[in-house]
């Protein structure tokens, strides 16, 4: 299965991981308990616009080390999406967003990212309309000048989430498809990784008990 | 004080009220693990923790493995380090950062290392290659393919944050000419050099080295006698075979090494053999222990602790537990402040002495050096024993050579890492030296191989490929390149380290501080650092083999004691995951998905089929 990695960002508390948990809790696949000691979540989509082919999410959270902009640079590797997250009621959210977008980019340098911003918290802006500090014009302005994926959702409600991850598996598996066509014949041979959790079976020195 | 009741772990604090309504009911009915997840299934806290159980500073290996291992265990953890980067001693630099690194030293405000010297090529200014290239790494490592670091990223499971690839080749330098190291058995009956009689006595020796501890009647009069007297004496093997065994199996400095040292030593290659594939060591990509530093420092972080890189400690006040940091704001700690001694606050008077020298000589130049590779790898193992160099080395000097599929330097360049534990001027003699034979080395052997030479092929006007013939009537051995090497970086520094060349770690740092010996050792009056457990920097080991020993003892003397040091168990599922995931999907949706696969991401380790749990 293709698989891809997913990083989070945005300010602590605008709500990265509730869009998260609501995505994987509300999905059909069950929440994969085995994966969370590394603090990802998989989560796969099928994509229904390209054959009903089903791709998985690596989702990456941030696990606080954003909060002193203090994440590795392990984080940013080989990402190939990422969801900026900001909260539509806090003024001055959105200009928070678009440094991460900044610091997203001057990290990752000229790595093919789908990038996505997304606009939390619309469930306050339906219980009281005067709770929006953020104009959805900007925000959607200012991700068609940077040419990002956008959305406003509630993970409370679930509006909207599925949807950003609908759209982003779309883009990186129309991405991957191009690229690794394109790359077949001129790449060349890469070293193959080795699978610690995957020991060679003709090992006659030890025993693994 | 410390308290003696052991603390309840993050896992047996894990709430069971937690909403699993999606989870099978085959899983409802096992025991998890796993405790509440920063960020993942818990709010983040809004701010800085008042009150940790341990204070870090620093972020090298041995500091972020006990983050890690403590968080786990259910400590608060607040990890600082003075840095912008992850790593400390044990960082992966990018060329811009090494620059300001190299300076810092230089003005002694990068305690511990000393005399750093820095040569960057033009080709760097000209934008041929980008600062973000590259991946240096202060203390390159690397990891036994049978080692407890080996079976602690994979219980903590930080091994999924990072790729990993195998090392198969081992050289020994010897009249001015690499030998690629004779490590299986097949390839000792097979080897046409070696004498009947050395297979034999050389086998003989591999059987007894796997079970050595256990035959003390062998060695137990050689206890204190070097290893080398050992082999000649018991095992009448050659000095070739000595050498070999000695520098670049057991990887010692030195001839004088103790047996049982270095049948240890012997042993963990050995035994490291076959365990993944037909090679012992393998390395992390895009760099050794900075990368694993971050690892093990996003593994705590899950577990809850805190984070905060541009951050110093100046001072820790051991009656009233308050440690202060350089913004003015402090923190209370309930039991200990571990401290880098890198990372020591002004006016420290309790870092253990750090008299041993570890003298280090990096280059990145611009051959890919393939020749020394293993096939389909990129990195291989170079030694150069006592008395093979031109400056007459009395220690032996290591070299490990990382290629760009390593991801630590662009296509085209590789990354030499130079290290002595020879003292004073005669080092950086050992390590000119042995750059000088590397060089020597790569240009004769690049040469060699036609398609790779510029100098044999050549353009003519037509823009047609020609054969320099001139220079293929001369002897390639005797061919020496007018080509010089380019060097893109050049790199030297000296770091200090309390540990020996030897020992993994030298316990008695660790005495220094202990809380038991708090109450009898006077505090030295105006110190800031009294009640500061200190931590040991890299020694010139080229293994991990010190950094989980090390934060096994310190997380020994903090929590009373190791029982819980990653006793960890992620219920882990891996192949009924499989399962589970064939299950959602269909055979013909397989089928077609993998056609669709990108070469790279299917490449599934056929050559490991047969899972196996370690």
């Amino acid at each position: 299965m293709l698989q891809f990695k997913l990083v989070l960002l945005g300010d602590s508390s605008v709500g990265k991981s509730s869009i998260v948990h609501r995505f994987v809790k509300d999905s059909f696949d069950e929440f994969r308990e085995s994966t969370i000691g590394a603090a990802f979540l998989s989560q796969t989509v099928k994509l229904g616009k390209h054959d009903d082919v089903t791709i998985k999410f690596e989702i990456w959270d941030t696990a606080g080390q954003e909060r002193y902009k203090s994440l590795a640079p392990m984080y940013y590797r080989n990402a190939n999406a990422a969801l900026i997250v900001y909260d539509v009621t806090q003024p001055g959210s959105l200009l928070k967003a678009q440094s991460w977008v900044e610091e997203l980019k001057h990290k990752v340098g000229d790595q093919d990212l789908v990038i996505c911003l997304v606009g939390n918290k619309l469930d306050l802006c339906a219980e009281d309309p005067n709770a929006r500090q953020v104009d959805i014009d900007d925000a959607q302005a200012y991700a068609q000048e940077k040419h990002l994926l956008f959305h406003e959702v509630s993970a409370k409600t679930g509006v909207g989430v599925a949807q950003i991850f609908q759209e982003m598996g779309e883009k990186v598996y129309e991405q991957k498809t191009a690229e690794s066509a394109a790359a077949a014949a001129s790449r060349p041979r890469k070293a193959v990784n080795v699978e610690l959790q995957r020991p060679s079976t003709n090992d006659s020195t030890t025993c693994c008990a | 004080m410390m308290s003696s009741e052991r603390r309840a772990s993050m896992a047996e604090r894990r709430p069971s009220t937690l909403d699993r309504s999606s989870v099978s009911a085959e899983r409802k009915g096992s025991v998890t693990v796993v405790p509440h997840l920063a960020g993942i299934e818990d709010p983040l806290p809004e701010t800085t923790p008042e009150k940790v159980d341990v204070l870090l500073v620093g972020t090298g290996l041995v500091e972020s493995i006990l983050a890690a291992a403590l968080s786990w265990q259910g400590s608060r953890v607040l990890q600082i380090d003075s840095n912008s980067y992850y790593g400390d001693t044990s960082a992966t630099l990018t060329i811009d950062q090494l620059k300001q690194w190299v300076q810092d030293v230089n003005q002694g405000s990068m305690k511990c290392y000393e005399s750093a010297k820095l040569h960057i090529s033009s080709m760097m200014g000209r934008g041929v290659y980008r600062s973000r290239d590259f991946g240096i790494d202060l203390s390159p490592k690397i990891l036994f393919a049978k080692s407890d670091l080996l079976s602690i990223l994979l219980k903590s499971r930080v091994h999924q944050y990072l790729e990993f690839q195998s090392l198969s080749n081992f050289h020994t330098y010897e009249n001015d000419s690499f030998e690629r190291l004779t490590n299986t058995k097949q390839e000792i009956f097979t080897n046409p050099s070696l004498p009947l009689m050395t297979k034999r006595n050389l086998m003989k020796f591999i059987k007894f080295v796997l079970d050595w501890e256990n035959q003390p009647e062998v060695w137990q009069s050689y206890k204190d006698q070097p290893m080398a007297s050992f082999l000649v004496d018991k095992f009448k093997l050659e000095k070739a075979q000595v050498f070999e065994l000695i520098f670049s199996i057991g990887m010692c400095y030195n001839i004088n090494v103790k047996t049982p040292e270095a049948l240890q030593r012997i042993r963990r290659y050995l035994t490291s053999f076959d365990v993944y594939g037909p090679f012992p060591v393998l390395y992390s990509k895009y760099g050794g222990p900075g990368e694993l530093s971050q690892g093990f420092c996003r593994s705590a972080a899950v577990a809850g602790a805190t984070y905060k890189l541009n951050e110093t400690l100046v001072s820790y006040d051991p009656d009233s537990k308050i440690a202060i940091f350089g913004d003015g704001s402090r923190v209370s700690v309930s039991e200990k402040v571990v401290v880098a001694p890198t990372q020591c606050p002004e006016n420290s008077q309790n870092v253990p002495e750090q008299k041993y020298e570890v003298q280090r000589l990096t280059c990145v130049v611009d051959k890919p050096c393939s020749e020394w590779f293993g096939e389909g790898e990129y990195a291989s193992v170079v030694v150069f024993p006592p008395n093979s160099l031109k400056s007459g080395n009395r220690q032996a000097v290591q070299a490990l050579i990382m290629g760009a599929g390593s991801d630590v330097c662009p296509r085209g360049t590789s990354v030499w890492y130079l290290s002595s534990t020879e003292t004073g001027p005669r080092g950086e003699m050992d390590l000119d030296a042995a750059l000088g034979a590397l060089e020597e080395s790569i240009m004769r052997e690049s040469s060699a191989d036609i398609e790779n030479d510029e100098g044999l092929v050549e353009m003519d006007n037509s823009g047609h490929l020609t054969l320099n013939s001139v220079k293929l009537g001369q002897s390639f051995k005797e061919y020496s390149s007018r080509d010089k090497l380019q060097i893109i970086v050049k790199l030297y520094y000296k770091q200090f380290t309390s540990t020996p060349p030897f020992e993994v770690v030298d316990p008695s740092i660790f005495e220094i501080n202990e809380p038991n010996n708090l109450a009898t050792k006077k505090l030295i009056p105006g110190a800031s650092d009294n009640g500061v457990l200190y931590t040991p920097l890299p020694s010139a080991e080229v293994s991990y083999d010190e950094a989980i020993t090390a934060a096994r003892i310190l997380f020994q003397s903090i929590v009373g004691s190791d029982d819980d040091f990653f006793d960890l168990d992620f219920e882990d599922d891996d192949e009924k995951d499989q399962i589970n995931e064939s299950a959602v999907i269909d055979d013909d949706e397989d089928a077609k998905m993998n056609m669709a696969l990108d070469v790279e991401m299917s490449v599934e380790p056929v050559e490991f089929a047969g899972e196996m749990e370690i």
